[in-house]
């Protein structure tokens, strides 16, 4: 379940101004604390993004970012980062302004499917997306989150 | 008929537009219709019927035959027209 993974001290907000390499770093920061992932997997993740991996922009300013699973996924984990203060734009390109960055991280292919698909389901539900890109506080992500699960 | 979602790794956003496509699948009835995701270099023309990736990806997926191309991969209203417009050019609806 998604609202498992996603506990409130893995949802941060910063009203800082950032680059994306501050941003991917931050959002990966409570992962790093927890040993869900390695040192290696934060530059991974940046690497990837710097070598052109724009994929991980959703759409709608909602950016995913993960690695391979192999570049230091100790446990699949999620967290999330919500830019209060305007977006930290993918290798500075106006057209992927992200100001909500998840970051991802699986320990194989097939174990993160169900987590995958509740995050992929809420993020494609309009209601659910528009009220989580306004929440202020874990505490409303984490409400968001379960009220989601529990209506399905 | 096959569609195949794409992505560079083959395992975040390739994974969300795959479940995307299935709920859509189902809704619309499609018989008949299988849905799976990878990564783009494992992908070749005789991969799927229908190929579908995100804006960034639109030149490495050129040549493949019949590719989508999505503006966002969380947009499930546009995900819903590129779906059906693929099922109407292969005859499935």
């Amino acid at each position: 379940m998604l609202s498992e993974l996603l506990t409130a001290e893995k949802i941060r907000f910063s009203s800082d101004s950032l680059t994306w390499r501050q941003a991917v770093t931050q959002v990966a920061e409570p992962l790093l604390a927890a040993g869900d992932i390695t040192a290696g997997y934060v530059d991974a993740m940046i690497e990837s993004i710097a070598a052109g991996g724009t994929y991980i922009h959703l759409g709608y300013g909602i950016a995913l970012a993960h690695a391979r699973p192999e570049a230091g996924a100790v446990r699949t984990s999620l967290s999330m980062l919500r830019l209060t203060e305007g977006p930290a734009p993918l290798l500075d390109l106006p057209e992927h302004a992200v100001d909500l960055y998840f970051c991802f991280a699986a320990v194989d292919a097939t174990a993160h499917t169900t987590a995958m698909s509740s995050l992929a389901r809420i993020l494609s539900d309009t209601e659910t997306r528009e009220a989580l890109r306004a929440a202020g506080s874990a505490a409303e992500v984490t409400t968001l989150i379960k009220r989601f699960e529990e209506d399905r | 008929m096959k569609f195949l979602a794409m992505c560079s790794t083959g395992l975040g956003s390739s994974f969300m537009v795959r479940m995307n496509i299935e709920d859509i699948v189902r809704e619309l009835q499609l018989p008949d219709v299988s849905v799976e995701h990878c990564d783009i270099s494992s992908a070749g023309p005789d991969s799927a019927d229908v190929f579908f990736v995100a804006k960034d990806l639109e030149e490495a997926a050129a040549g493949l035959g019949d590719v989508v191309v999505l503006n966002s991969i969380i947009d499930k209203d546009e995900l819903r027209e590129a779906v059906k417009a693929a099922a109407v050019r292969h005859g499935a609806l």
